[in-house]
Order: structure tokens, then sequence, then C-alpha cells
């Protein structure tokens, strides 16, 4: 019988064409324009880290201002400074862990054709790659002397191999940055994670950075940050460089591994220790506070997905629901204008409960159409955001097969939302009135 | 067959209530053949729909079969419409975007048959009325009175028991208008009650019986022959 009535609501959408494009379109329109939003939003909300949730950890410590908290969402610094992350370094508790932050090299290749470039980095201590389960393609990372000595080596993502070495293996080739010879000792594979839950603080849906680089680096360079820089303690600042490191800056993001309770309780143990001697020395001179947070608690904190993200998602379905409304008028008029054949219907032995299914099923398959339709508007909106935020949400700004199904099941919710009434209605019309005459 | 005692129907608009059927009262024996004649708005249509239940009495009851329907729910009513009762109107009443096929189909669905039974039925019927060749047509390529022998073909293809006609020639020239009362004369002679609903007292005074509704009571019990006057006033 479902198969009898999916075939009239074919035959029914032929026999009114205007009206059945106008209703489809109404459906489209309206879950195009709420899937672009809530795609945006789901992709947003996703957490790349989810399989770690429950070992990763990011730290904070609360160095900053005795006079004055920080307007963090929990008033401790995002970042620490960099002698604090050297001192962390040093403690062997947790399984793995990453200082690092953001900064830029000038690439080059000898004996090559390739025009230099300027290209994103990732100065991190070499366990980034294992605690993010970064995949590699060709060997893997530093060994540990590179994060204290200064080491010229480099990783390399899947990107910036193809464009240097022409996707080849590049193990063991010298890469120039900054002028200085570096040797290639890892490619990793693509790897794009989104929101950037490992850091934050810069544009959390931009792509990864195209060159890692070890920590020991630091003096050799005069590396400082292409990041967030943020301090409070100007004035007793040393002369130089050096100056810059040992200031109460914050730049650096340090993130823990911990297997267990009871390792992070060490590690906790661990942390008030230091401040407390820290403290001894002068510095730390707010109350006592540091955090450890799970990367979904991190990027909740952190805020990734905007109040005004949250907004527009309700807008974008209120939005639908004028469409649904429009959808009532729609399809009262086209199914009052087939009474007639409903009263011959019900002369010949359909129930009411029979006139209602079909009418149904016949604003369901509207809603289907208007589902594949909205997926396209949804597309075309998606790409459209994409240019407007020219390369800040390029890692989130498309839809996956799941987004694909919401939109259609909410087309097909909205259809049926909008069609109960109509059928209602010409289900309860009395058949008699229509069969009189013709 | 079709009992009626004491039935009343009546109408309420915002200010009046017209009363189409008062103390209403009617037996129609199995296999018979009767004809309806009255005035116009006299309340022949408003007996045709609650004898076949499209339509609820106010008040009377009403035993189809030997059954009292006055207190059934809609689907009980669609059930036993479906499966007892054809319907012939004058205006045919063809859903125009299906084909002769598919709408002698329509009963046959609700009804619940596979395929192969539907398919056999329908053509049974489709030669009975003599379009067998038109079954792919649209009921707009067919004159009046072969879209009558259709609607006719699809009344009977559920084999019901009881038939009502409102004024099937109405629409008709006299030649068709003969044709399409052969047939049901026909269909008649192989067992099927008819109740027919006429403004025309040659096919009227063709029937077994004729009853005459007034002011919406029957009027009038005379066998056929003695009221040819009052039909033709
Ligand atoms: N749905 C309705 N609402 C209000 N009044 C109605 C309705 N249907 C019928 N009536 C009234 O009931 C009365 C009987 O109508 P009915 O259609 O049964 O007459 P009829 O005998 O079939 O007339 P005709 O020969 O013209 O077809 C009329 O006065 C009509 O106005
Ligand atoms: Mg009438």
């Amino acid at each position: 019988m479902i198969i009898y009535y999916i075939s009239l609501a074919l035959r029914s959408l032929r026999s009114t064409p205007i009206l059945s494009a106008l209703m489809v379109a109404a459906i489209a329109v309206g879950v195009g324009a709420a899937m672009t939003v809530l795609t945006l939003n789901y992709m947003m909300s996703r957490n790349a880290l989810q399989h770690k949730d429950n070992v990763l950890y990011a730290v904070q410590l609360d160095s900053w201002d005795p006079n004055k908290a920080n307007d963090t969402a929990n008033e401790i610094p995002w970042q620490l400074t960099y002698q604090d992350a050297q001192a962390l370094l040093r403690s062997d508790i947790p399984t793995r862990q990453v200082a690092m932050h953001r900064f830029g090299f000038t690439v080059e290749r000898e004996d090559s054709h390739l025009r230099p470039f300027v290209a994103s980095a990732r100065v991190t201590s070499r366990d980034f790659f294992a605690l993010f389960d970064v995949p590699f393609l060709y060997g893997g990372t530093w060994d540990s002397a590179a994060d204290q000595a200064h080491t010229q080596v480099v990783v390399l993502p899947k990107a910036t191999n193809d464009r240097v070495f022409a996707g080849e293996n590049s193990m063991g080739k010298s890469i120039t940055l900054n002028g200085e010879p570096f040797t290639v000792v890892g490619v990793i594979d693509h790897w794009n994670p989104a929101p950037k839950v490992y850091d934050l603080t810069n544009s959390p849906f931009a792509d990864a950075e195209s060159l890692f680089v070890p920590f020991g680096l630091h003096r050799q360079f005069e590396i400082d940050t292409w990041g967030n820089d943020s301090g409070w303690d100007s004035g007793s600042k040393s002369e130089g460089y050096e100056g810059f490191l040992q200031s109460e800056s914050v730049w650096i993001q340090y993130w823990v591994e911990l297997r267990d309770g009871e390792q992070k309780q060490q590690y906790e143990t661990f942390l008030t220790a230091y401040i407390q001697g820290e403290k001894a020395q002068g510095r730390f001179q707010r109350p006592l506070k540091f955090a450890l947070s799970r990367p979904s608690e991190w990027l909740r904190l952190n805020k990734v997905l905007r109040n005004d993200n949250r907004v527009l998602g309700w807008v974008s379905l209120a939005f639908l629901l004028v469409c649904v409304i429009n959808g009532v008028a729609l399809l009262l008029a086209k199914f009052l204008r087939k009474a007639p054949e409903a009263g011959v219907r019900r002369a010949l032995g359909a129930s009411r409960s029979a006139l209602f299914i079909q009418h149904l099923i016949e604003s369901a398959a509207i809603g289907v159409i208007g589902g594949i339709a909205g997926i396209v508007v949804a597309l075309v909106g998606i790409r459209t955001s994409r240019h407007l935020a020219m390369g800040w949400i390029d890692t989130v700004a498309s839809m996956d097969w799941l987004m694909m199904l919401a939109a259609i099941g909410l087309a097909l919710f909205a259809s049926l939302l909008a069609g109960f009434y109509p059928a209602w209605r010409i289900s309860h019309t009395n058949p008699a009135i229509y069969l009189k005459t013709q | 067959m079709l009992k009626m005692h004491n039935i009343r129907k009546s109408f309420r608009t915002d200010t009046i209530e017209t009363h189409a059927l008062r103390d209403f009262s009617l037996e129609v024996k199995e296999g018979e053949f009767v004809s309806v004649t009255g005035p116009s708005g006299s309340g022949k249509t408003t007996f045709l729909n609650i004898a076949g239940l499209l339509e609820p009495s106010t008040d009377g009851q009403y035993l189809l079969d030997g059954e009292d329907v006055s207190n059934l729910n809609d689907r009980q009513r669609s059930h036993l419409r479906n499966e007892k009762i054809g319907f012939i109107f004058q205006g045919f009443n063809l859903i125009p975007d299906l084909n002769l096929f598919d709408n002698i189909d329509v009963p046959l669905r609700y009804r619940g048959f596979n395929a192969k039974e539907r398919r056999k039925r329908i053509e049974k019927v489709l030669e009975q009325v003599g379009l067998s060749a038109r079954a792919r047509h649209l009921p707009a390529q067919l004159s009046g009175g072969q879209q009558q022998r259709i609607a006719i073909a699809r009344a009977l293809a559920g084999e019901p028991r009881f038939l009502l006609a409102d004024e099937p020639t109405g629409n008709l020239d006299s030649l068709m208008a003969r044709q399409v009362m052969e047939l049901l004369e026909f269909v008649n002679e192989w067992g099927t009650t008819i109740v027919m609903v006429t403004h025309d007292p040659d096919l009227a005074r063709r029937a077994q019986r004729n009853i005459q509704i007034v002011d919406g009571q029957v009027c009038d019990l005379r066998p056929v022959t003695e009221q040819s006057d009052a039909v033709s006033a």
C-alpha cells in the first residue's frame, strides 16, 4: 500500500508542477540555510582528540600579575612562560609532554628552482607527534637531545614535502630555513585536526603548520612567537633576547599525557611543589592556582563554538519554521484542489486515515526532494562562507555524510510538519459535497 | 438487504436547519431493482449518501445486510462501503489523471487484493462494459457514455452486492442512456441489488419498483404503472 501511495504522490507532484516546485523550493531554502549554519557549528564543535580525552591535559599555571587576574575563562593565562615550560619539561612524571608555539621560516632549497617562500612552523618538543597521534609517512621525530641543544632537524608535513621535494622520500635531505641548512628526519602524512585543539590561541580553524622544528633552537635563531604573546611585568625585564626568554611573557602552549588518576595526582603534586618553590623565589605572587584540562574541557573553556554561532543556529531554525508555515499554505492549496478526487476515493472505500496517510506521504515526497535540493543550497552556502572567512574556517567548511543525512531528515520532518494540517483537512472534508456534480 | 427505520438527516448552517430526510423508512430486498424519483431538493441524494455510508444519519436505524451500521466508526464504514457498495454518479467522477485501468484499480487497492487478482478483475469488468481496448486511455479521451460505463465497471470490480446510482443517465443523450440502463439491468439480472435515482419517467418505469421521495419522506409505494402522472409532473 505504501508503494501505491508513493506512486500516487509522484503522480500528484507531476500534475501540479508549479505548486510542487514552490513547495520544494520553500523546503530547500529553509533546510539549506539551516544546514549551512548547523554544519559549521557541528564541525566547529567536533573534538579531534576525543579518543584521547581521558589521558591528555592542557597545562595552565597562574603566573600572572599579583594585582589583577588574567581575563581568561578560568582566570589563568592560556599559555606558559618560557622559563616555566623549560622547568616542566624536566619532570619525568608524564608519559609524554609537549612545549610548543607557532613561528615561521623562509624556506629555500639549494640547487633547485624552488622559489623561496615563507612557511608557518611549530617549534615543539619531540613528543608532539606521539602525543597528538600524528601519522608518519617516512621517518619519525627527532631524538631528545635536539630539544636541549641546538640541532638543525625538521619534520615536514606531506604538503610541504610535495612542494619542496616533489613528494619523494626526503629523509636525510637538506632544506634551508632562514638561510641555515636543516636535515629532514621525518615526513608526516595528511593531518589537519579541526578545530586545532593543540593550539587554540591562533585561529582554531586554520590549517596546521607547514614545518616542525625542535624546541632547542630558540637562542640560535632568536625565535620569538608568531602567536599570541602577552605579559604584565614590563619592569623587571633584563636586556635583549635572553631578557625575553626570562620574562613573565606567556607564549608557550603546554600539554601532558597522563595514563591514569595516580599519575595525574603525582603530576599535580609536582606542579604544586614547583609553584611553591617559585613563590619562595618571589614569582607566582597570586594564590596558588593551576589547571589541567582535557581536550573537551579545553575546547569549552576556549569557547571555540561561540555564542553567536549558537544564536545563528536558532535563527536559521526559526527561518526554517517560516518556510514550514509557508509550506502549510501551499500544501493546503494543493490538496484542496484535489478534494474531488479525495471524495471519489472515500466513496470507493478509502477511510479517513487512508487519505491522511496518502497525503502525508505526498508531503514526505516533497520533503525528500526538498532535502536533496537543500543539500545543494547548503553546499553553496558553506562554500560562500568559506570564501568570506578567507582561510579561517577551511578545515571545517565541508559537509560529511552524517550532515547530508541530517539534511534529509530535517527536510522530512519539516515537510511532515507542514503537511500534517492539510492532510488532516483533506481527510476530514465531507466527501458527499464533492460528488454531486463535476 | 437494506432496511431504514425513521431515519432523520438535518443539515445545520449558521442560520437555518434543513431537514433533508425525516421519518424516512424503507426496505429494499435482495436482488431488487428500485428506482427513486421525486422533485429536486426532496432528499434523494441525501438518502443515497446515507444508504452508501458516505454520511451518517442524524437519527434513526439503518440495517445493511442485517447489520446495524448506525454506530460504526469511519474505518468500519469505509470497509463496508468498499466491500458491499458500488457508487455511480451523474458526473461519472472518474479521476482525471488516472487511466481507465488505474481508475478501476482504486477500490481494489483499498480492498487489499494482490496485483494478479486486481488485474484479473479489471480485465473482466472492462470486457463486461465493452471497453477492453481502451484500458490505457485517460477519461477525457472517452465520450460521456463510455465514461459512465467505466464508472460502472469501477463500481462492479469489487463485486458489490449493492449498487447505488444517482441519476446515472442525467448527463447522457437518450441513446447512451438506454445503453447504460441496459447494462444496469444486465447487472441486476446477475443478482446485484440496485437503487437508482432518476428524473427520467421512462427509465423509472423499467425498474421493478419505484418509490417517490417528497419533502424528505417516502411518499407513495404504488406499483410503477399507476404513477406515471406523478413522475412527469
Ligand atoms: N451538505 C449540505 N448542507 C446543507 N444542506 C444540504 C446539504 N446537502 C443537501 N442539503 C439540503 O438537503 C435537501 C435535500 O438535498 P438533496 O441533494 O438530497 O436533494 P435531491 O433530491 O438529490 O435534489 P436533486 O434532484 O436536485 O439532486 C436540500 O434542501 C438541500 O439544500
Ligand atoms: Mg440529487
